[in-house]
């Protein structure tokens, strides 16, 4: 039979954002994510872009759908819009720009407001790489993301240095929240949905050589 | 003597059984005198054939290579079967397909020839050529009582056949339940998969077989996909099977997620996942909120990821529209509770079924906010531009002050460079960031437009989908409303967005209007796929299109009454099956088909304009026809006027031209445009002379004594008619006029035959919505109706005539009906129409032409040539001016250029 798989298979979705100035890299970060690449022909993000990967958590298999918004004020009131029903979100900074840093307090109460009170958090200070212009100190940001409950890396989008652990460790903590029985996937605008492969008790051949399964380094 | 005896003895039996008593010598001869009788089963006398000859019973024959023994398990003859086993047949022969005697008793189910078999040991797990073992054969044709029998004496009942298949695998895809509970019982593995990973649930669900499939999970069958990770739900979707899916949601309840997801897999048909949809959601009101709710959020992401720019914008769209498609379509059937009424939603959010619109809320709001920037960024650019230039003015004066080197620079676009190096300092900063700014701006709208464009349809849908037909949603038009300016802007700047995604406008006349010039702007082309995709579009799907007509749909009409009896048959006719097809037969002709319709539409359209029935009359040139206003001498004339705007209707829906052309007031009757003065010159030219006459002179000191109203003959007898009320006591004076001539006219062309227009229109109407057939003028109207009308080029040069100079021989006019004959039908038309003013030969021909007095003839006139000098024409005497061309290239170029400008446009392409 001439047939090609006709649905994914993980176990979770995760409605994820990436917020923050414009100019942080933050389009960098999700295509380094996705691509393993550097994008060095960025230009400013017009309203909001998407991507998404199959991610291995912990051997579930978790689904990131990743709307990256435009950190331009003009585009403000079109990326709240997508704010509803995250599950997870990257904010980022630019070491290299205090005026980013400052902004931060507004991102993040925007995101609690509209996104919802038990979004997943993780702080990125991005362009870890330019250590030389650095403006914001690491411990000034770590204690910051301590003081608002966040999680918190330092992440270089040319190097791909924790790029990978920034979204990791934020699935993984929201995976965390599922099973504690923090967070119930079922309710309504959780950001959370389930796959279908919580019911396939046998792999299929092509499971293991899915790529994201040799990329997952935890 | 003895031997004699015998031999007579012999020769009594054989005559008296009619057929031989003795076996030939040889295998392959007695074989075939044996096996008639064997398959009829006449034991006895293969019995007494056998019993005296040395025939080999296991002799294989044929061409596949049979012993009789598989004759007799084939045919079921019991007895032979027994008698040759007697005889030593092998109960385990294998013809050359591998096939045992037991296999094809077993396929064909003669069951006492197998238990016969097993009795005489026969191995019940020998494979065929294919590895079929009798069991596969049973389990195909669900003899669940043989199998019973025989799988006791299997030792493998998963034997596999060469594809890896397992006789339970063949009954669950045939859907045997009883074999299958049977093949279970006897320890068949429920989860066995085929050399492609194929479990029995999966070959149960790729043939839709509900009940199998419900065996197999109660017994605990697992849910595996095969080797290419399609999974059984895959194949119920594939095949429609909405029963087989329920089951396995019943089994799976997070399938049910999976199945709202499917709506995004483009490869997936959509009228096959509606169909599953529509039977899952009529399960229960739960079930139906939960399906749309899924649906809803699934549309929700969607919608989200188009309005993403990297995202492609093709698939994403159709993804988008799919989606909200099924979504529309089940939310429509409803569950199949009784409470199906009109109470979904329309009330507003009160009823739960609202509800399921909730997610997409997400999405509109998205719209809605992206609507919003761009209305914010096009004043932003409206301000810049305004901005821009002043500054450009203020910089201009500043230059011209300063000196007057580079004041010879011209002004307009070549200044906007200059300002960047000019002598200030901050202002070409300034306008630097706001051009690059409007530059963005511009940017944002052209990538976003056409995504923006797909959601708003979606929102369209989405709204209409909630009211009842017909009505458009009062939400829709307050959108529509708020976001008239960035909405016009993206049709401005692309129009095709109107034809791929604002199809809404077809549907509200309210909102149509706001569009309509720049609708009116498009290729007519465009329009014309645009009103037939439409006018279709409320269809079945096409693949039900060339199904077979049924008796009942044939139009049966008789040929020496035509007009009659197709008006009778018409008006009985279902409405909606005539828009779908038409099938017509002549009584007492065997035709059927396409040319029968055409010749149906071809007399037809005669007969309306027949002049015995009184219906129309000919226009003042012979070339047109309009109702007559005194069509009331046929008692029955509304009733025809409205059969004829059925077959008008009818013809257009059908693509199929009919060979009447009406007047041009007439054309804009069917469209609802006003006429005007000038149209009164198709039914009496003299009458329209006179009116333009009023308008263009000065009236004031005439001492006309005209008043609002006209004489009017009714029957002989002269009778006032007011224009408007008391119209008898208002005189017509030199401010009035227009409001003079406008009601007359339409006194003359309107109102004098509003009873046949109206009867007419209200056959139209049945197959051609009034809001569709805006979409175009009453030139193209009249080119969709009749289309192109034919020209004959021959006739044409016998009726000309030449003047001032021109003689027949000339070079000029050789050259002219050269580029005549090579000229497209199209240009043809133009050219008569700007010598004529019409674009149609009179009944008759070229001789019949008229002009404003009579009949006059084409003609054509000499002009002396002078560089670049166009052909011009006067219409009223039908008189080409045809300039002294110096040669044909010359002549071509000129006439083609006049014709292209000049001349009303045929838009076609």
């Amino acid at each position: 039979m001439a047939q090609t798989a006709m649905s994914e298979t993980y176990d979770f979705l995760f409605k994820f954002l990436v917020i923050g100035n414009a100019g942080t890299g933050k389009s960098c970060l999700l295509h380094q994510f996705i691509e393993k690449k550097f994008k060095d022909d960025s230009n400013h993000t017009i309203g909001v872009e998407f991507g998404s990967k199959i991610i291995n958590v912990g051997g579930k298999y978790v689904k990131l759908q990743i709307w990256d918004t435009a950190g331009q004020e003009r585009f403000r009131s079109v990326t709240r819009s997508y704010y509803r029903g995250a599950a997870g979100a990257l904010l980022v900074y630019d070491i290299t720009s205090r005026e980013t840093y400052n902004a931060l307090t507004n991102w993040l109460t925007d995101a609690r407001m509209l996104a919802s009170q038990n979004i997943v958090i993780i702080l990125c200070g991005n362009k870890k790489d330019l250590d030389a212009d650095r403006e914001v100190t690491f411990l000034e940001a770590s204690r910051f993301a301590q003081e608002n409950e966040l999680m918190f890396l330092e992440t270089s989008a040319l190097t791909g240095e924790n790029v990978e652990e920034a979204f990791m460790q934020c699935a993984r903590k929201i995976l965390n929240k599922i099973e504690s029985g923090e967070l119930d996937p079922e309710r309504m605008g959780s950001g959370i949905q389930y796959g279908d492969a919580a019911l396939r008790q046998l792999r299929s051949p092509r499971r293991t050589q899915a790529p994201s399964a040799q990329e997952c380094g935890c | 003597m003895e031997r004699a005896m015998e031999q007579l003895n012999r020769l009594t039996r054989s005559l008296r059984r009619a057929r031989t008593v003795e076996l030939p010598e040889d295998n392959e001869t007695a074989v075939y005198t044996l096996m008639p009788m064997v398959m009829a089963d006449q034991h006895r006398s293969v019995s007494e054939l056998l019993s005296n000859s040395k025939f080999d019973v296991n002799y294989a024959f044929g061409r596949v290579k049979r012993s009789l023994l598989h004759i007799a398990a084939n045919c079921g003859s019991v007895e032979c079967l027994v008698l040759l086993l007697k005889k030593g047949a092998n109960p385990n022969y294998q013809d050359i397909s591998g096939c045992t005697p037991l296999h094809l008793a077993a396929r064909n189910g003669q069951k006492k020839c197998m238990s016969k078999l097993l009795e005489y040991s026969a191995d019940v797990n020998i494979c065929n050529n294919e590895g079929l073992t009798a069991i596969h054969w049973l389990a195909v044709n669900g003899r669940t009582e043989l199998l019973h029998d025989l799988v006791q004496h299997v030792t493998d009942v998963d034997v596999e056949d060469a594809m890896g298949q397992t006789a339970l695998h063949v009954a669950c895809q045939n859907g045997h339940k009883t074999t299958v509970q049977c093949l279970l019982d006897s320890g068949a593995d429920i989860n066995r998969p085929n050399v492609a990973g194929a479990t029995p649930l999966y070959f149960a669900c790729s043939h839709g077989q509900r009940d199998t499939a419900q065996i197999l999970l109660l017994r605990g069958a697992k849910y595996l996909p095969d080797k290419n990770g399609v999974t059984p739900l895959d194949l119920c979707v594939q095949g429609g099977y909405g029963q087989t899916c329920e089951v396995l949601i019943q089994y799976h309840p997070r399938l049910f997620q999976t199945i709202v997801q499917m709506t995004q897999n483009e490869d997936l048909r959509e009228n096959m996942l509606r169909q599953v949809l529509q039977h899952l959601s009529q399960q229960s009101e739960s079930q139906y909120l939960k399906i749309l709710t899924g649906l809803a959020e699934v549309a929700t992401t969607n919608g989200h990821k188009l309005l993403s720019l990297s995202s492609s914008y093709e698939a994403q769209m159709k993804s988008l529209l799919r989606i909200v498609r099924i979504f529309c379509h089940v939310f429509r059937i409803g569950p199949s509770s009784p409470s199906n009424g009109m109470d979904m939603g329309y009330n507003g959010n009160k009823t739960p079924r609202s509800q399921v619109f909730k997610p997409l809320e997400l999405l509109w709001h998205s719209l809605d906010e992206w609507l919003v920037l761009i209305a914010t960024e096009l004043m932003k650019n409206k301000e810049d531009s305004a901005d821009i230039t002043s500054i450009l003015l203020k910089q201009k004066g500043q230059d011209q002050e300063a000196s007057c080197i580079s004041a010879f620079e011209p002004p307009g676009p070549g200044s906007y460079e200059r300002l960047s190096t000019g002598p200030g300092e901050s202002k070409p900063d300034v306008l630097a960031g706001k051009q690059e700014a409007s530059a963005d701006c511009q940017d944002v709208i052209s990538v976003t437009a056409n995504r923006l464009s797909a959601v708003i349809q979606a929102f369209y849908m989405c709204c209409s989908c909630q009211m009842p037909p017909g009505m458009t949603s009062p939400r829709f038009i307050e959108f529509v409303c708020k976001h008239d300016e960035v909405l016009k802007c993206f049709v401005n700047r692309n129009p095709k967005i109107i034809f791929d995604h604002f199809h809404f406008l077809l549907e509200c006349p309210e909102l149509m209007s706001r569009f309509m010039h720049i609708i009116k702007a498009q290729p007519f082309k465009d329009r014309c796929e645009w009103f037939y995709e439409h006018l279709h579009s409320g269809q079945p799907d096409s693949d039900m299109v060339h199904r077979p007509v049924s008796e009942n749909d044939i139009l049966l009409v008789h040929r020496d009454s035509i007009f009659r009896s197709s008006c009778e048959i018409v008006s009985k006719a279902n409405c909606a099956k005539l828009k779908q097809g038409i099938a017509v037969r002549f009584h007492g002709e065997e035709g059927m088909g396409q040319g029968v319709v055409r010749e149906w539409f071809d007399i037809l359209s005669n007969e309306i304009v027949n002049p015995d029935y009184a219906l129309f009359t000919q226009s003042a040139d012979g070339t047109t026809f309009q109702p007559n206003s005194n069509s009331y001498v046929n008692p029955d004339h509304l009733n025809y006027f409205r059969f004829a705007g059925q077959i008008l209707g009818l013809a257009l829906n059908h693509r199929q031209l009919v060979n009447i052309y009406f007047t041009r007031s007439f054309y804009k009757h069917i469209l609802g445009i006003p006429v005007n003065y000038q149209d009164v010159a198709s039914i009496d030219p003299e009458y329209a002379k006179n009116l333009q006459w009023i308008l263009d002179n000065d009236i004031s000191d005439l001492g006309l004594e005209l008043t609002f109203s006209v004489e009017t003959d009714v029957f002989g007898a002269m009778e006032e008619v007011p224009l408007k009320p008391g119209g008898g006591s208002i005189l017509v004076t030199q401010n009035n006029k227009a409001e003079y001539v406008q009601l007359v006219t339409e006194l003359r062309m309107t109102r004098a035959i509003q009873p046949q227009i109206n009867a007419f229109l209200q056959g139209f109407h049945m197959f051609i919505p009034p809001s569709l057939i805006q979409l175009f003028d009453e030139y193209e109207l009249e080119l969709l109706l009749s289309g192109m009308p034919e020209i004959d080029v021959n006739d044409w040069i016998k009726n000309t005539e030449y003047t001032s100079g021109y003689e027949r021989e000339d070079p000029v006019i050789q050259w002219f009906w050269e580029v005549v004959e090579d000229m497209t039908q199209e240009e043809r038309v133009l050219l008569l129409q700007f010598v004529t003013g019409s674009s149609r030969v009179p009944h008759g021909g070229f001789a019949n032409i008229m002009g404003g007095s009579g009949l006059q003839n084409f003609t054509i006139a000499a002009v002396p040539y002078t560089p670049n000098l166009l052909p011009t024409s006067s219409t009223c005497i039908n008189m080409l001016k045809l300039p002294e061309y110096p040669s044909k290239e010359i002549l071509k170029d000129r006439l083609l250029v006049a014709l292209h400008c000049g001349s009303y446009g045929y838009t076609m392409a």
